[in-house]
């Protein structure tokens, strides 16, 4: 219901009144009941934030390396700081729309190879100074070339340069075509910083909140930005943390020690739903935990065995037992329907169907394999334990070897030739697939070089008819689908969990509480 | 003799550490995966991973980075972390990393042992006066039971039952930094709890088992024989001797309850020592990790030292043991 | 009982000896009684659980077993409280905890017993040796004993774990070297104080030679105390694995232990689901039953022990 979030969106805004709203919903043929329940719904989005109160929240991970430089940062809590310190070019709002930021306007050139972005004037950063497009120039420049170690540089390979136009006007040129280069600039690593920085940890941006202490693997402190160029930012102090152990992440939340927790394990939402003040936020998203069997070495080599993986997954159970509902069937592709028009409903979706996986396994002539799971992604143990389980069933012995998270991607990910992965969702289908699927990719982590696939993806960037695109995007999953040797049984949603007392977390797959956008939106109950 | 025994003690304690140092240092270099690659984690390349080892020094041969460590370990400087850095920037300075969280742990350690140490000392002497009665079996079976249960599950089930059920106390041991008095006592009473829970278990077992030890000595037989009353015997006669083991129990405890309490940290999330080496293993931030193993070290073969002076002292034959 | 026996058949060689100190008779309190049954039940299981558990350790549920009459088309296998289907319910997945149990008995036992049989094989040996050698020998044991000692044991778990990766021989090896290094000192000063003895003594200026009073008066007389001091380190590496088991290191999946099963289903603890209370009451029904049994014999014994159990 798209045309309802805009609408709401719209409410929100106050660009339309109650009564224009209720007819507008009404149009759409939804009953007036239903309409005033939307429209209580959409009161509570629209109740004027409140300003003040201190805030607490508490995400999964963080440790010693946690960090405040935007290029590097890799993990939930490093995202929200770069929340509450940056801002970035443009960001992602709500449901998924690019929309301005320090850029007042962003435009391409006719066919996308070159995008004009002018500054806003009078943004200052914490330290006093303001921001010109050299800072902007500074920043970017930062994910350019072999050596940079920006984990996103992958997304601005087709950059050529940036140029500085005016004080205030930068323009990127490109190799080729990209429409969703601004998508991909609402990512958090792409956030400004100071020209020249060399001393990341005291987090000088032009964020909403200036930190007042870091101290990494503890915690953070941050209040709120008095010169901040707009009228977002609520909290009176923000308290970032992380709780490693997901029990005791959940018992903090309900006890009350913390106003919001990032990750909540699938068990512990009906807990949570269970007890006073608390509830579960959860987000559809294009998350994913699957298996990459590797393409260019046994038993990965071997289609057969491919497609007995892929048969042998009991995807709705997974989705029922697993996720407790919290989720969607994988169809063995990356783009969920969380992607919305990109995602491809034609294609049939691929069942659990044993006596074929046995056919296909058996026509393989392999009967062992040897899989490697870390805990990398929700349910990706379980779900590995539950397909362990339906293999021993038709007599092909999987055997699991559970690995530590940390020194994972190093030892094991794109190495051993079975392993699992987890990815998070991407700002656009595009640079989804572009990622883990571009042949020769960095991250092609089945080493599944397949020559069409690199065409679809340059072409779908240049493309601007909806319907071509679609067919495109159609054709690509079918072929990740098919013939990339991903195992892709579920889509997870994004479960956080966050107290009664917090409203206006912007609606955001990208990443947990709101894609880590809610420090500038939310706002606390008195 | 009694200075010579203390001093040969030092010595030993000097050339302990020594070791330590080494096994520390070469330990922790077998650890798979630099800190380049955990730094970057998924999103490594080959490029990015070389620009990074150059810009955080990783290309000095092992025996060289001994010596610069050791060198300035010597010196007081423990050396950078790669915390916080960003991108070839300066890290954070390992001392000042470790400063607010060992305050943390020795806080912690402090409350804990102040609590359990006197408490299990007069419950495992309580239970040694009256061997076979009811009050022993009852603190034998107790102490028994909890030693046997995971740790993790007797921090949990005090949670279900204090924090989530009643209500009464936090539980995490979060604190933003300005809690004072009583509000940073409440802060720590659900870790407090749990490891006094646990270390008491151990320290009364020991007590206990140490004295009825003694009381099975000739020279307490003898006494015992003479018609002395036991509660004398223990008070005055056997607990002279117990001193040397127990206080062996006591260091031993100490140095636990500095380096060995990380499950607890974690069930906490308490920001201690421990928990910061298990981040800085995760992370494979080398100089952290070996900062904070000497410390661990350190504080063993100190206490260690002083609970063996005790020993020394208590009975003359270590003096000179061969 | 294997304990009993090797401990009677110590004592009668103890006859032979001149000056060792007398021997006792051990009878056996209620206590230590009930200990004994327990540890048998659970030896037993070693062997024959796997036969007699109603599943199969890495059976998954189905769903179907789980409805009833009129209820859901897919009700929930996890966490489910004791029933016909399973009789001490299922844990976090779905799986029979009773199964689980049985299985876990042999996995659980088996790698902590041979993990402290290493670490006496190796502690006791290097043990005695400096005890009775040279000075300098006994310099450089005790300190490179002494610094593998001041490491935390979980941290240098989690170190050598992360460093080779967690198998189960690397489990038992890595254990087993870790709890010699206290199996050392209780050794060496076991036989520091037989040495200093009088009886020794007594011995040495009759001119025994070294071999002789290794054999004839340390060993005798340090093996009781150790063979106590054996069940007490058992038990402290069957709980050491099963805090590894906490920060997610221990036997790979499917397979089960005790310590591994407390852990992956302390999420059902606040259902009220006793599946993490279960392979806890496993684990403590045999550390207390040991302990129950070590208890009566250093009662009896009269030699130096707990003050060495460290």
């Amino acid at each position: 219901m798209k045309e309802v979030r805009d609408l709401q969106q719209k409410y929100v805004d106050g660009s339309i009144n109650r009564r224009d709203f209720i007819k507008a919903v009404g149009a759409l043929g939804i009953a007036v009941s239903a309409a005033g329940s939307l429209l209580k719904a959409t009161d509570v989005m629209a109740k004027t934030p409140k300003k003040g109160g201190s805030v607490r929240m508490a995400s999964n991970l963080h440790g010693p390396d946690d960090q405040m430089d935007p290029i590097v940062m890799t993990s939930n809590v490093d995202y929200t700081r770069a929340h509450t310190n940056y801002n970035g070019l443009v960001q992602m709002r709500d449901n998924m729309v690019v929309s301005p930021e320090l850029a007042e306007e962003f435009s391409p050139n006719s066919n996308a190879t070159e995008w004009t972005f002018k500054l806003r004037k009078g943004v200052k950063f914490h330290d006093g100074s303001s921001l010109t497009a050299d800072d902007v120039l500074w920043s970017m420049n930062r994910h350019l070339g072999e050596k940079s170690p920006s984990v996103i540089k992958g997304f601005f390979s087709q950059v050529k340069e940036w140029k500085k136009m005016d004080s205030h006007t930068v323009k990127a040129v490109l190799n080729s075509p990209d429409s969703d280069l601004p998508a991909k600039l609402t990512e958090k690593q792409a956030k400004i910083v100071k020209e020249g920085t060399t001393d990341f940890k005291k987090g000088n941006g032009t964020g909403p909140y200036r930190m007042t202490s870091f101290e990494p693997g503890v915690k953070s402190m941050h209040v709120r930005n008095e010169d901040y160029w707009r009228e977002t930012g609520n909290f009176d102090a923000i308290e970032l943390t992380a709780i490693t152990d997901p029990q005791a992440r959940v018992n903090a939340l309900i006890a009350g020690d913390m106003h919001m927790i990032s990750d909540v394990d699938a068990k512990m939402i009906k807990l949570i739903e269970s007890s006073n003040g608390v509830s579960v936020n959860s987000t559809k998203s294009g998350r994913y935990g699957g298996i990459c069997i590797l393409n260019n070495t046994a038993p990965g080599n071997n289609p057969d065995f491919v497609k007995g993986m892929q048969l042998i997954q009991d995807r709705e159970r997974i989705v029922r037992s697993i996720l407790k509902g919290k989720g969607e069937v994988g169809n063995d592709h990356p783009i969920s329907t969380a992607y919305g028009a990109d995602h491809c409903y034609e294609l049939p979706q691929r069942q659990y169907d044993p006596e074929k996986a046995k056919y296909h396994l058996k026509k393989s002539g392999i009967s062992s394999a040897e899989l490697f799971v870390a805990e990398v992604a929700t349910g990706i143990g379980d779900s590995c334990l539950l397909m362990q389980n339906n293999l021993r069933k038709i007599g092909f012995d999987l055997k699991i070897k559970k690995v530590p998270t940390d020194g994972y991607w190093g030892a094991v990910w794109m190495k051993e030739p079975l392993n699992v992965v987890s990815w998070n969702m991407r700002p656009t289908a595009n640079s989804m697939l572009d990622i883990q699927f571009a042949p020769g990719a960095a991250w092609n982590d089945t080493f599944w070089n397949n020559e069409r696939m690199g065409k679809l993806l340059k072409m779908n960037l240049a493309e601007t008819n909806p319907a071509i695109r679609h067919e495109m995007f159609c054709e690509m999953q079918a072929l990740v689908s098919m013939f990339s040797g991903m195992v892709i049984a579920y889509h997870t949603n994004v479960n956080d969990g966050v107290s009664d007392k917090i409203h206006g977390i912007p609606v955001n797959p990208l990443g947990s509480i709101g894609g880590c956008t809610w420090p500038e939106f939310a706002w606390m109950e008195a | 003799m009694l200075f010579q025994a203390v001093l040969k003690r030092i010595l030993i304690g000097f050339a302990t550490l020594f070791v330590v140092s080494i096994i520390i240092f070469l330990g922790t270099s077998l650890l798979p995966g630099d800190v380049a690659e955990i730094i970057l984690g998924q999103m490594a390349t080959p490029e990015s991973l070389a620009a990074l080892r150059e810009k955080l020094g990783m290309n000095h041969p092992p025996h060289t980075r001994y010596l610069l460590w050791l060198g300035n370990l010597l010196s007081g400087d423990l050396g950078m972390s790669k915390a916080g850095s960003g991108a070839g920037t300066i890290g954070t300075e390992i001392s000042v990393m470790i400063a607010p969280r060992l305050v943390n742990t020795l806080r912690l350690a402090g409350m804990v042992a102040l609590i359990s140490i006197p408490l299990a000392m007069s419950l495992g002497l309580l239970a040694s006066m009256y061997p076979g009665s009811r009050i022993d079996r009852t603190i034998t079976f107790t102490t028994l039971s909890i030693i046997s249960i995971p740790d993790f599950l007797v921090a949990m089930i005090l949670v279900m039952i204090f924090a989530v059920q009643l209500g009464w106390l936090p539980s995490i041991a979060y604190m933003s930094g300005n809690e004072t008095g009583w509000q940073l006592i409440r802060a720590l009473l659900m870790p407090t709890l749990t490891l006094v829970t646990i270390v008491s278990a151990q320290i009364i077992r020991m007590t206990r088992a140490t004295i009825l030890n003694i009381m099975s000595s000739p020279y307490i037989e003898m006494a015992i024989l003479k018609g002395v009353p036991r509660k004398r015997i223990i008070l005055r006669h056997s607990l002279l001797n117990t001193i040397g083991p127990i206080v062996n129990v006591i260091a031993l405890n100490l140095a636990w309850l500095i380096g060995g309490v990380v499950i607890v940290e974690t069930v906490f999330a308490y920001p201690g020592l421990a928990k910061l080496m298990i981040d800085g293993v995760q992370t494979r931030d080398l100089p952290l990790v070996q900062a904070c193993a000497m410390i661990f070290c350190g504080t063993y073969v100190v206490l260690i030292m002083i609970a063996d002076m005790a020993s020394i002292i208590s009975n003359p034959r270590l003096r000179h043991p061969k | 009982m294997s304990i009993d026996e090797k401990i009677k058949e110590k004592i009668t060689s103890f006859e032979e000896l001149p000056d060792a100190p007398p021997r006792r008779k051990i009878r056996f309190s209620i206590g230590g009684k009930i200990g004994i049954f327990f540890v048998f039940f659970w030896i037993v299981m070693v062997f024959i659980g796997p036969y007699v558990s109603p599943y199969n350790e890495a059976d998954i549920l189905d769903e179907s077993l789980f409805i009833v009459p009129g209820g859901e088309e897919y009700p929930d296998t996890d966490y489910q409280p004791p029933s016909k289907v399973a009789f001490l319910g299922t844990d976090y997945l779905g799986r029979d905890t009773l199964s689980r149990i049985l299985y876990g008995a042999r996995t659980t036992i088996g790698i902590s017993f041979l993990a402290t049989l290493l670490a006496y094989l190796l502690g006791v040996t290097l043990g005695i040796a400096a005890a009775v050698g040279s000075e300098w020998l006994d310099m450089f044991l005790s300190r490179f004993n002494d610094a593998f000692l001041s490491i935390p044991t979980i941290m240098m778990g989690l170190v050598v774990i992360a460093a080779v990766g967690s198998t189960i021989p690397i489990l038992i090896g890595m254990t087993g070297l870790i709890y010699a290094t206290s199996v050392f000192r209780v050794a060496r000063s076991l036989g520091q104080d037989v040495m200093v003895s009088d009886f020794v003594e007594a011995a040495k200026v009759r001119g025994e030679g070294l071999w002789w009073i290794i054999t004839r008066e340390i060993l005798p007389n340090v093996v009781m105390p150790l063979a106590t001091d054996f069940g007490l380190r058992f038990v402290w590496i069957i709980l050491f694995i099963s805090s590894l088991s906490f920060l997610g290191l221990g036997v790979q999946p499917p397979m089960s232990d005790w310590g591994s099963m407390v852990k992956e289903n302390l999420g059902g603890l606040p259902y009220g689901s006793i599946s993490p209370l279960m392979p806890s009451l496993a684990i403590a029904t045999l550390t207390i039953a040991i302990n129950l049994i070590v208890d009566d014999i250093s009662a009896h014994s009269g030699g130096k022990l707990s003050n060495r159990m460290i």
